[in-house]
């Protein structure tokens, strides 16, 4: 990364570049040009990697994770999609990693506790809050959250782009490369699957 | 069917509460964070060890000393037998016979 010249070549001249100029000004390690973007996107990523990771530090992690890996790789943008599409691409991939690892993790310690080298109880993660949701709707949001971790992996990212994100069919099939009829459907089973898990959530809190 | 009522307006609330959600925002300098990172990651050696750490290459790693013992071992196992061949036990005996030599010869060679 360069040093920092950017202060030097605005205080004379404003530039107000378009995207495709920030992406090729990038493409040259320029650290201004890198600010830009991180500036500008930031919240698109965070906000897409809390919906599926549903934790706020893990979502941090993979938010620089994702820009790290659109820095050393801007060169293989070619273009052919949108560059937000590029990075909803690289942030859902990155968190898919993070959810991997995190198994990985687990499955490890639980192995090591088995042999005695780890006896700290395994916590489980208090509920999830958005930093986005209505206190209002906070605590139906939670139970939706909480439905939504039980998703296959191609519904729950469907879902979070379209219902927390906002994305459009049309943009979510972009982002999955998938076709805007498979969202249809991905996102048709996604809320079955929700009203049928919630239904047996409230069946059980009605038993009680 | 109260009851079903009931969960049926819970489930359709539970689905509606996203419907305003607003965007989360990730902790201030987060720029900053991110260049240190990058710097931290350019130092050779964390990236040795990210490397190595890989279970992939960790697993391959253990696959190929698997691999170079049993090669050892085999090849060790036919040399012994090569060995105990009565051919080349002669053969032997003919290189240690000239190979070796009392001090009397090593001190009176022949022309």
């Amino acid at each position: 990364m360069e040093a920092a010249p950017v202060g030097l070549k605005c205080s004379f001249k404003i530039f107000v570049l378009t995207e495709s100029e920030l992406i090729e000004q990038l493409k040259k390690k320029d650290r201004s040009a890198f600010k830009s973007i991180v500036d500008a996107w930031q919240d698109m990523v965070y906000n897409t990697a809390i919906g599926i990771l549903q934790n706020a530090e893990d979502a941090e992690d993979v938010t620089q994770e994702t820009f790290i890996q659109v820095f050393e790789s801007v060169s293989a943008f070619k273009g052919e999609s949108k560059f937000s599409t590029w990075v909803y691409r690289i942030t859902v991939s990155k968190a898919m990693d993070h959810i991997r690892k995190k198994k990985r993790k687990k499955r490890f310690a639980f192995i090591q506790s088995l042999y005695g080298k780890d006896d700290r109880p395994v916590i489980d993660p208090p509920d999830f809050f958005h930093p986005g949701v209505s206190m209002e709707n906070k605590e139906q949001a939670t139970e939706l959250f909480k439905a939504v971790e039980q998703l296959p992996t191609n519904q729950k990212t469907a879902f979070v782009l379209n219902k927390v994100e906002g994305l459009s069919y049309l943009e979510i099939a972009d982002v999955m490369k998938i076709t805007d009829s498979a969202v249809d459907a991905l996102l048709h089973r996604a809320k079955a699957n929700l009203k049928k898990i919630l239904k047996e959530y409230y069946n059980s809190l009605n038993n009680k | 069917m109260m009851e079903d009522e009931y969960i049926n307006k819970k489930i359709k609330a539970a689905l509606e509460s996203l419907d305003n959600i607003q965007r989360g925002e990730p902790r201030p300098f987060l720029f900053t964070r991110i260049e240190a990172r990058i710097r931290n990651e350019r130092n050779m050696w964390s990236k040795i060890s990210s490397f190595v750490a890989t279970p992939v290459i960790a697993f391959a790693c253990i696959f190929f000393v698997l691999i170079l013992n049993a090669s050892a071992f085999l090849i060790s196992n036919n040399s012994t037998n090569s060995l105990s061949q009565p051919g080349s036990e002669l053969a032997t005996a003919d290189e240690y016979s000239q190979v070796s030599s009392t001090l009397y010869e090593f001190e009176n060679p022949k022309p």
